[in-house]
């Protein structure tokens, strides 16, 4: 026991003080911080400023309703437009949108509508900044509302407030589950979508990080004087277990970010900024849980064969032909992940959340998406338990026999022999 | 007590039998040579001493006990196939192994000073291992085999790359453990080395052991059938019946006789033969050609 912990300790410090460790945990959460950050600063920034419009009406009487319009339209509590000019039926159209590009090339004016006498012909945004989206939903409503009051008077009704009698309801989907409803904003698929690949990344990363920890004894013949101390099984555990070390450093670090960026997000929406965005994203605690059982779980299934893969091979080449025997089954289940994503209640979700190899990332997908019974969960931890006692149990074979093997690269059939040797 | 003893031992890797059937008993406090050709099955049977190998049949005993994951600590071992963690600094990387062999970190870390300091190592004590040199790797290496001062030691080719002070360093700690009461088993192919530190050899060639005992005891039994002679003049009295074999040098030559063969006949036909002799002189063979053979005779 105490020369298992010799191992982990040793495993954990070495990895922990690599240059890759350092970068990866404190410099990934820096950047994410930083970008948000930055986000934040752009939407915040962007509000700041109204755009500066001119309207041309040709056929007249427009014009009024659309400025009054724009003007009332806001973007995090500040005017999204101001209007500088009407120009109703200008004697010389040309001259006057002459004139405007003009003040738009000097800086003085951001854009200028062009509507036509005839409403059957388009109506024109002349604008520098032509890849501004955000402005196009809120000027073509403007219009919208402005050519729809010129009708209904030409009709003889008269309209006080078209934006108030054109305006249809919003639709808006509410998210239905056990604790209560909530309103969805696409957050849901977004979380869903990041759990997938933060779960995919990490098995992979940390499979791949016991691969080579195994091959680096190997290749610098260090192996040979471990196991005249230790059992083959010491070791394959104290590694297993010493990286397992390291992700709980890294995701402790990464946890303790995502909570200071959440209570920074509350804290900038209590004051009404612009961190408000951040408040959205809210993560279950449940899921979080969930998505940790599962990583640890899914971590200890696909390390073990990582290890193996790597105690069978003699050099980083050989390792790289060989590591697809691990890989396969993680990247399968991201061609299959959208299956869940689409209906993760489906009875196709439901079994492939249920295979071990799967389950790791799809049964946190389907948590995350709508609370499956408690018994599937509790049915693919059992199955999950059991299949790396299995795995653990070859990959120990394997490991035993492959650590003092030079040589050729191992083909499949061989490593089949292999778990027959006693 | 026997320090070890290899009872009928048998490995078989597939069709292919490693060691077979190979008996061996080592007494404690004795330096053992444990010789044989590539491939004869040396480290098979070293591996198999460190309980990294399980034989098929027969049965190990280290120290009268036998083999399992705690006799290992009774074992140094400095493996054929060498290498410590490239990264490691060199005196943490001795703590973690002499832990490892079951030494509390103070103890390691005192010890680990004092062998660094015999090694003339001091000053790298806070280097990492890739920055070592090789000879220095292997000095290291060596201390991570003896640190624990095991009562039986392995050295699988313990002065390969090293320049003759180091070498004779290792040699003195090799004698100085074999005085303190431990054993210390030496697997090399170096047969001057064997011939001036052993006591005792096991030949081992295609998986058995062809010959073993005390060295003195195995020479002396070959007799003193090799001649030296050191001559000037025509060497056509070599073609003498009673020589079996001639290694020449170059200020003479070694006459291996026949078997029965009188070693007087010889020299009085070089005398009539004409040549100007400056030494005649009558020696037991050398384990060098005990070893030749041994090992080509099968």
């Amino acid at each position: 026991m105490h020369k298992l912990w010799l191992i982990i300790k040793r495993e954990y410090i070495t990895r922990v003080k690599t240059k890759g460790f350092v970068i990866g945990t404190l410099i990934v959460p820096l950047v994410g911080i930083g970008f948000t950050l930055f986000i934040v600063y752009l939407v915040g920034h962007q509000s700041s400023k109204a755009m500066r419009i001119s309207i041309v009406d040709n056929g007249g009487g427009i014009a009024p309703v659309v400025a009054s319009d724009l003007q009332f339209r806001q973007s995090n509590g500040k005017p999204q437009f101001t209007v500088e000019q009407l120009i109703e039926r200008p004697t010389d159209a040309n001259a006057v949108q002459k004139d405007l590009r003009a003040k738009i090339n000097a800086g003085t004016l951001d854009g200028y509508l062009v509507i036509p006498a005839d409403l059957s012909q388009s109506v024109e945004l002349h604008t520098k900044n032509s890849g501004n989206f955000s402005l196009l939903g809120p000027v073509s409503s403007a219009v919208n509302e402005g050519v729809v009051e010129a009708r209904l008077n030409a009709r003889g009704v008269h309209v006080e407030n078209v934006r108030d009698l054109v305006k249809g309801p919003d639709l808006q989907v509410i998210k239905v589950t056990k604790e209560g409803e909530s309103v969805e904003k696409g957050q849901t698929i977004g979380i869903a979508i990041a759990l997938v690949i933060l779960l995919y990344m990490s098995l992979l990363m940390y499979g791949i990080i016991t691969m080579r920890s195994v091959l680096e004894e190997k290749t610098t013949r260090t192996m040979e004087v471990l196991i005249s101390a230790v059992t083959p099984s010491q070791l394959l555990a104290g590694k297993i277990l010493g990286v397992a070390g390291v992700a709980v450093t890294q995701f402790l670090i990464w946890g303790a970010t995502i909570v200071l960026l959440g209570s920074y997000g509350v804290a900038m929406a209590a004051m009404g900024g612009a961190g408000s965005l951040l408040s959205g994203i809210h993560v279950p605690a449940s899921l979080m849980i969930c998505a940790v059982i599962y990583f640890f779980c899914g971590y200890f299934l696909y390390a073990s064969m990582f290890a193996a893969v790597g105690a069978a091979c003699s050099s980083e080449q050989d390792a790289q032909q060989l590591q697809w025997i691990a890989m396969a089954p993680l990247v399968f289940t991201m061609l299959i992940y959208s299956v869940v994503l689409n209906d993760s209640s489906s009875r196709l979700s439901v079994i492939l959340s249920e295979v071990p190899f799967f389950g790791p990332v799809l049964m946190p997908l389907r948590v995350s998406l709508q609370t499956p019974p408690l018994w599937q969960i509790a049915l693919s931890i059992a199955i999950l338990l059991l299949s790396i006692a299995i795995v653990i149990f070859g990959s120990a074979k394997i490991y035993r026999v492959g650590i003092l093997m030079y040589g050729k690269r191992p083909t499949l059939p061989e490593l089949v022999r292999w778990l027959r040797y006693s | 007590m026997d320090a070890l003893s290899l009872e009928n031992v048998t490995k078989t890797y597939d069709s292919i039998t490693a060691v077979n059937a190979v008996n061996l008993r080592v007494r404690q406090g004795a330096v053992l040579g444990l010789l044989g050709p590539n491939g004869a099955g040396k480290t098979t049977t070293i591996r198999m001493v460190m309980n990294i190998l399980v034989p098929d049949e027969g049965s190990i005993r280290v120290l009268d006990k036998p083999v399992s994951d705690e006799s290992r600590n009774s074992i140094g071992y400095l493996p054929e196939e060498r290498g410590l963690y490239p990264r490691m600094k060199v005196r943490a990387l001795i703590i973690f192994l002499a832990a490892l062999h079951g030494l509390t970190e103070q103890e390691a870390d005192k010890r680990a000073r004092e062998w660094l300091a015999r090694f003339d190592l001091s000053d790298w004590s806070e280097k990492k291992i890739v920055d070592l040199s090789k000879g220095m790797q292997q000095k290291v290496q060596f201390i991570t085999a003896v640190i624990h001062k095991p009562p039986l030691v392995i050295l699988d080719e313990p002065f390969s790359g090293l320049d003759p002070v180091n070498a004779a360093t290792i040699k003195d700690v090799m004698l100085e453990m074999r005085d303190q009461g431990s054993t210390v088993i030496l697997s090399t192919h170096r047969m001057e080395q064997v011939e001036k530190m052993c006591d005792s050899i096991c030949l081992i060639n295609h998986g058995q052991n062809v010959l073993d005992g005390d060295l003195r005891a195995i020479k002396h039994s070959y007799g003193k059938n090799t001649a030296h002679i050191e001559f000037t003049g025509s060497d056509a009295f070599l073609n003498h019946p009673s020589i079996a074999a001639i290694n020449r040098f170059g200020s003479g030559v070694e006459a291996k006789l026949k078997p029965g063969a009188d070693p007087q006949e010889l020299l009085r036909a070089a005398v009539q033969s004409g040549v100007e002799i400056s030494r005649f002189e009558l020696l037991e063979p050398s384990l060098n050609d005990i070893f030749i053979e041994k090992t080509t005779h099968a």
